[in-house]
């Protein structure tokens, strides 16, 4: 679905959309996120297409807010029906149940919001949203209201189930890891979509800073274009000269910001030397810092330059990595990201 | 039970008086809690200056509008001193700051998610109303107008300004006590009092019990 969009009020927005599958649309709070999913649902004035210039009731959109909004005076399955009006009461309760069970929630039917945990509303709200067979969900903040210790397996049955029905999906967020799970990301800043495309393409290759920033990239770096030899270019950095991947765009003397994610960063290993060209981009420090990042391992790595590394736990038992010790880090030329400068 | 006819007048003007309260008040109430508009803060402040006037003020000054030279009698022919119809004025405007805010109050702590949310899912204003806003507001609203009841029955000043104490026709019964202690009937005025703290007690209760049912409800 293709959207375009122009709001005034609250703030100036001008928004070209493709919302495909699931599709997350990143942004600093702020930045009108949720102000482009309320004008979505008609509950605040905008122009464009598609919806806009029909009353919020006869919007085919459902939207669900941060917080999922269940009416607390209603049961679980009286909140679902309450969007089936159109249908005669004793369908209204049969298909609300329907879609309860369907979500995982049967037994759960006849309880007071109050009673559900906050996965359990949000799946409420959720079969809430769903009875009303939606043409295009709309989900705010989806991951702001839920625990940190189950936000992630929660979130990933709401995608299972969003993709299992098949219905389009437009959510927005300040959280990559959600981002992670979509089949597509939009990034919206200054009023506009800055970055649009494949979950994968968007977050390996942001086109700016920004977009580097709000998409996990951590390490993040000036350098100057020093030669061009493709399929490779070379970076002068602080660190000497890396390679990277030659692209499109780049010109001899250019300078630019290279950057590398804090998971893609290689742990040099004595035992196994290194193939080229990898083994031209290798850098000698020592390992400042080492804590502990849920199942991960956060390093830090200070040697011409200063990295942030993400190693999986699994990686740090077989190594045994300790703080103060000398480490070689290296940064696969393809995993070596080149953003334009922005002036 | 020769303080019947004080009783049942009282009684009445505090029925009229919450009902009226109820229809105009939460109407307005919402406005205030809810809608931002043009001259709102001035509204605000008529509506909360009987609050902060002696009650014989404003009797006095409804005396001025209803009596028989007033505004009103010269152009709509309408002489309201006096009668069961000024107290009912008189006692509305009495009540309305402390009714508004409570009902205010009732509204102010609707969360606007809900309300849009239920529009999203397709209600229009009466569905809202009905199916929303009233069954999460009620206990506000109910608490409101026994409040306005009890005022009422407790008001003094006001009344005995614009009805004048007429036995039988706008003598309420507070006004009905301080006539007996005045002729110093002593053990009737005992009767009536106490019948007054009784139902006053009974009110202010039952205004605490659905106050503390409907937190356990929203939260």
């Amino acid at each position: 679905m293709e959207i375009d969009y122009q709001l005034r009020w609250p703030l100036p927005l001008a928004i070209r959309l493709t919302v495909k599958g699931f599709t997350v649309l990143l942004g600093a709070s702020g930045a009108g996120k949720t102000s482009l999913l309320k004008a979505l649902a008609g509950l605040i004035p905008a122009t464009g297409t598609p919806f806009a210039g029909l009353p919020v009731a006869k919007r085919p959109v459902s939207y669900l807010p941060q917080h999922y909004a269940l009416f607390p005076h209603l049961s679980a399955w009286r909140n679902v029906a309450f969007g089936l009006a159109h249908l005669p009461r004793s369908e209204r309760e049969r298909r609300s149940r329907q879609l309860l069970a369907q979500l995982g929630l049967g037994t759960y039917a006849d309880q007071w919001p109050r009673q559900l945990s906050g996965g359990q509303q949000q799946r409420v709200a959720l079969a809430r949203a769903l009875a009303r067979e939606p043409q295009l969900l709309l989900l705010d903040e989806p991951t702001n209201a839920l625990d940190a210790a189950t936000r992630e397996e929660v979130m990933r049955e709401v995608v299972a189930i969003i993709h299992d029905i098949g219905v389009l999906t437009l959510a927005v967020s300040h959280d990559p890891a959600l981002a992670q799970q979509s089949d597509r990301v939009a990034v919206l800043a200054e009023g506009r979509i800055i970055q649009q495309g494949e979950m994968a393409e968007v977050f390996t290759r942001p086109q700016t800073l920004g977009v580097a920033q709000l998409v996990g990239f951590k390490n993040l770096f000036a350098g100057r274009v020093a030669e061009l030899a493709p399929p490779w270019a070379t970076i002068d950095t602080q660190a000497g000269p890396l390679r990277a991947r030659a692209v499109p765009w780049l010109s001899v003397g250019q300078t630019l910001t290279w950057g590398v994610r804090p998971e893609e960063v290689i742990i040099v290993r004595a035992d196994r030397p290194l193939s080229r060209p990898v083994a031209d981009n290798r850098l000698s420090g020592r390992l400042s810092r080492l804590a502990r990042q849920g199942l991960y391992w956060h390093l830090t790595w200070e040697g011409p330059l200063r990295f942030e590394i993400l190693l999986p736990r699994h990686v740090q038992d077989r190594l045994a990595l300790t703080e103060g010790q000398a480490l070689e880090v290296a940064i696969k030329p393809d995993y070596l990201h080149l953003i334009p400068s922005s002036d | 039970m020769r303080a019947w006819p004080a009783f049942r007048i009282t009684l009445q003007l505090a029925a009229v008086t919450t009902g009226i309260l109820l229809l105009v008040g939460v109407p307005l109430a919402w406005l205030l809690a809810r809608r931002e508009f043009f001259g709102k803060r001035l509204l605000e402040a008529v509506i909360l200056l009987p609050l902060a006037l002696p009650p014989t003020v404003l009797g006095y000054y409804l005396l001025l509008v209803l009596g028989q030279h007033g505004p009103l009698a010269q152009t709509l022919g309408i002489t309201w001193a006096f009668r069961f119809e000024g107290l009912v004025v008189g006692s509305v405007l009495f009540s309305t700051p402390t009714v508004l805010m409570v009902y205010r109050e009732a509204f102010r702590g609707l969360d606007s998610d809900l309300l849009q949310t239920a529009r999203t899912l397709g209600a229009g204003r009466w569905r809202l109303w009905r199916e929303v806003i009233l069954p999460l507001c009620w206990p506000g609203l109910l608490s409101g107008s026994l409040l306005a009841f009890s005022r009422t029955i407790g008001e003094f000043g006001v009344v005995l300004m614009i009805g004048g104490a007429i036995p039988g026709r706008t003598q309420v019964v507070s006004i009905y006590l301080f006539d007996l202690v005045q002729a110093l009937q002593l053990a009737e005025a005992g009767v009536v009092a106490t019948a007054l703290l009784v139902l006053a007690l009974l009110l202010v209760y039952t205004i605490r019990w659905i106050e503390g049912r409907w937190r356990s409800t929203i939260s």
